[in-house]
């Protein structure tokens, strides 16, 4: 098994860089050699963390699943929250992981949706849990950050 | 075997001649990179000994029916009417006889380079002063003058923004390959905080940046470009998407990697004769990032589904939305350091 995708996928992105665009029959496929390069670090990137962003995301999603709980008055909602909690995990395939937090996502938010509601309606509770969304989407948000160059 | 250029080169050369009644001989067309919603080819074509380079723009095969074509014809024809720098239309055809897809042509701008990159720094603040003087006087343009009823969707100043708003978060939940929770949250919040009624209706030209233009080596803008997503709306569009972070990704105190926000700014005001509401325009930069997202999930999801095999698709759809989403949380996030927020004031 491949240890390390960013650094085996990096290796194939120089050869494409040093040795085969200087090659190129024109301007349009050396370009294109050259979106390969990057598509194959970004590809590499998320090889390497994938797994990790699913565990960590689905970790804390379900936290703020628990803090909710107690405050949703959508009763479908509760529902398929527990329903998610409950899911076992078919495997650690990137696949199943990726389902797995794409479903959890959707509830996040509707979830965010119905904190925010309660924010402006002014209930007490919602600022904190407002907040810890705004926490996880920060996290979301750099932990898919890509290394490039330009 | 016949190429793709050799294909064009004679359909190109069929479709002149019948259009200008005389035999026109065509180069061999050169494939332009970069194009990521056209193909886009130069070539010459010469009739009775007189030769004028040409942009063929080609429909993809995933976009046969719709008309965003002719909104683009239409939108350069308006702005070369108008004075503004654009390269002049020539042709805009439907008929699948020629080339096997509908496509466009405008003269070429010869000497000239869309790069970012390339551009020489010495000229970067001259090209900035022009590329937001030039955004400003299209926004002073009067649309009901410029012939594009019919063509463009009407719209009000109330609620050009909220139908803009519609339209992209519409465009990533139909397109999305995962959920997108801060693009979701972000266009929650664009709804919760409605912008004020525009100052008035303008021509926007939807894809106003860095890289749409050709310059000069010596730093003049002779054409802006890609008109695709031209529409009516509010001028603030345009200027918050030129602004965008994510064209500075990496120099976000240079608008456009070209001059800081607040020049870019006033040479705006100076050429459309207007002041920024800063109000709306906070709006209009959210939107703008939101925008970005939906058309950065649109090229992926191309990618992914098989509909292109263009590269740049992906390449940019991934890279893009990471950036954009970044660009987002630092906007709306309480807990951000705020690195893009108030750049104008």
């Amino acid at each position: 098994m491949i240890p390390r995708g960013s650094d085996s996928l990096g290796h194939l992105a120089m050869r494409i860089a040093v040795d085969l665009i200087p090659k190129a029959s024109d301007a349009y496929a050396a370009t294109d050699m050259g979106y390969f390069t990057v598509l194959l670090s970004l590809v590499g990137q998320d090889f390497d963390r994938v797994a990790d962003i699913a565990v960590v995301e689905h970790e804390e999603t379900l936290s703020i699943f628990d803090a909710a709980a107690p405050h949703l008055v959508d009763a479908d909602l509760k529902r398929r929250i527990a329903e998610a909690k409950a899911k076992r995990l078919p495997s650690f395939k990137t696949a199943d992981l990726n389902t797995r937090g794409d479903i959890e996502t959707r509830l996040l938010i509707e979830v965010h949706e119905a904190v925010e509601a309660a924010v402006d309606r002014g209930e007490a509770w919602a600022g904190a849990l407002d907040a810890q969304i705004w926490r996880f989407l920060d996290g979301y948000a750099s932990r898919r950050a890509y290394d490039a160059p330009f | 075997m016949s190429t793709r250029a050799d294909e064009l080169q004679e359909g190109l050369g069929r479709f002149l001649s019948a259009k200008q009644g005389v035999t026109v001989t065509v180069d061999a067309p050169v494939h332009i990179p970069g194009g990521a919603s056209r193909e886009t080819w130069r070539f010459g074509a010469t009739a009775e000994g007189f030769r004028q380079g040409m942009i063929v723009r080609i429909d993809p095969e995933t976009s046969l029916i719709d008309t965003d074509r002719e909104v683009e014809y239409r939108a350069y024809a308006a702005a070369f009417g108008a004075g503004l720098p654009v390269p002049e239309p020539l042709f805009l055809e439907s008929d699948l006889a020629w080339l096997g897809r509908p496509f466009s042509i405008t003269a070429e701008v010869p000497g000239c380079s869309a790069s970012p990159d390339g551009m020489p720094p010495e000229h970067r603040a001259k090209i900035g002063a022009q590329k937001w003087t030039w955004l400003g006087k299209l926004a002073a343009l009067d649309p009901d003058t410029l012939g594009l009823e019919g063509v463009m969707t009407p719209t009000t100043r109330e609620t050009c923004a909220l139908e803009q708003l519609e339209y992209w978060a519409k465009v990533i939940r139909d397109d999305e390959i995962h959920p997108n929770p801060v693009a979701e949250a972000a266009v929650r919040w664009l709804r919760r905080n409605p912008p004020p009624p525009a100052q008035k209706l303008s021509l926007v030209h939807g894809d106003y940046r860095t890289g749409n233009f050709l310059y000069t080596p010596e730093g003049d803008i002779k054409a802006i470009l890609d008109w695709e997503m031209a529409h009516i709306g509010d001028p603030l569009e345009d200027l918050a998407w030129s602004l965008d972070p994510l064209w500075c990704f990496h120099s976000p105190q240079l608008a456009g990697q070209l001059l800081p926000h607040r020049e870019a700014a006033r040479h705006w005001e100076a050429g459309s004769g207007m002041k920024i509401d800063h109000e709306a325009f906070r709006w209009w930069r959210v939107f703008a990032a939101v925008k970005g997202i939906g058309i950065w999930i649109s090229s992926t999801e191309d990618f992914y589904r098989g509909a292109t095999k263009l590269p740049i698709l992906a390449m940019a759809g991934w890279l893009m939305t990471d950036r954009q989403e970044r660009i987002l949380t630092d906007y709306l996030s309480p807990h951000s350091p705020h690195i893009y927020v108030d750049s104008l004031t």
